[in-house]
């Protein structure tokens, strides 16, 4: 193609319509400046810490029986039929479309050759004894 | 897989309904619900995320997604969300840089009770005023 002053034009005008058809870029930073606002009060930092400890638990338990399944080579179909249930449920419990049911994790659990289990924290134990040890210091 | 951003639906009166409630929350309920916010924002669909507290509506709500959350007394507090995820051209067209959780607006009842469907026509009234946005209108 010739690059003609009437070809820089139409792609110059091509492009400027482009722009101007399109909405202005939004800027989403919004959420992440109020977060952090509001880290800033102890007992939200806390809590909002305190509730994604406990979600990340549950999220890498489902997400670790479905990556077990998949390399079971198991349909989430073919899983269901295993332990006896409705393939819409494990459809539903893989893409968090319900609150997970602990029978049903430890079933699928258990058809995986895997088990779900409760391991206390180091830390905790520490903290604990020690508010066992004061205590039995005051008894 | 990359993280979505998390987007607050505004009223053309300027309002910001999902605000305004979780202002009106109390503190740890708050933490909670922009909690789950942030797990799914992080992992988002259609990996599993949220912990259970992130959960796809069904019957008239179809379509919207909810946060659960718990407070004092049992009282039960829900914040009415909406995937924005589309091809790169659509997002652009909604001025978003990316795929996002669009969050309308949020309602309380005490534990035990269901919301009456005018309180759901209410926050789908929302989502169908926010999606007619071109670019969307959200709290910047």
């Amino acid at each position: 193609m010739r690059c003609t002053y009437a070809t820089v034009q139409r792609v110059t005008y091509a492009t400027l319509s482009e722009e101007l058809r399109m909405p202005k870029r939004l800027d989403t930073s919004f959420h992440k400046r109020m977060i952090a606002g509001r880290m800033a009060d102890p007992e939200f930092r806390a809590e909002y810490e305190r509730t994604r400890r406990e979600i990340d638990q549950v999220d890498s338990v489902i997400r670790q029986l479905d990556e077990l399944r998949e390399a079971a080579g198991l349909s989430k179909a073919e899983l269901a039929r295993h332990i006896g249930r409705d393939p819409s449920s494990i459809r539903r419990l893989f893409t968090a479309e319900s609150n997970p049911e602990l029978l049903l994790v430890a079933s699928i659990a258990e058809d995986l050759g895997a088990e779900v289990r409760v391991v206390p924290r180091s830390s905790r134990r520490r903290r604990r004894s020690s508010a066992v040890a004061r205590r039995t210091s005051t008894a | 897989m990359v993280a979505w951003d998390v987007v607050y639906y505004k009223a053309a009166d300027e309002r910001v309904p999902a605000i305004d409630f979780l202002d009106g929350c109390p503190t740890k309920v708050a933490a909670n619900l922009l909690a789950v916010l942030d797990a799914v924002a992080e992992a988002p669909p259609p990996q599993y995320s949220g912990g259970g507290k992130w959960e796809a509506m069904h019957g008239t709500m179809g379509g919207y997604y909810e946060v659960r959350a718990s407070g004092p007394g049992r009282e039960q507090f829900r914040l009415f969300c909406v995937l924005e995820n589309a091809d790169q051209a659509e997002l652009r067209r909604r001025g978003l840089p990316g795929p996002a959780i669009a969050v309308l607006t949020g309602m309380r009842k005490p534990w035990r009770t269901a919301f009456t469907e005018r309180e759901y026509r209410a926050a789908r009234a929302l989502g169908d005023d926010h999606r007619a946005n071109f670019p969307r209108r959200i709290a910047e």
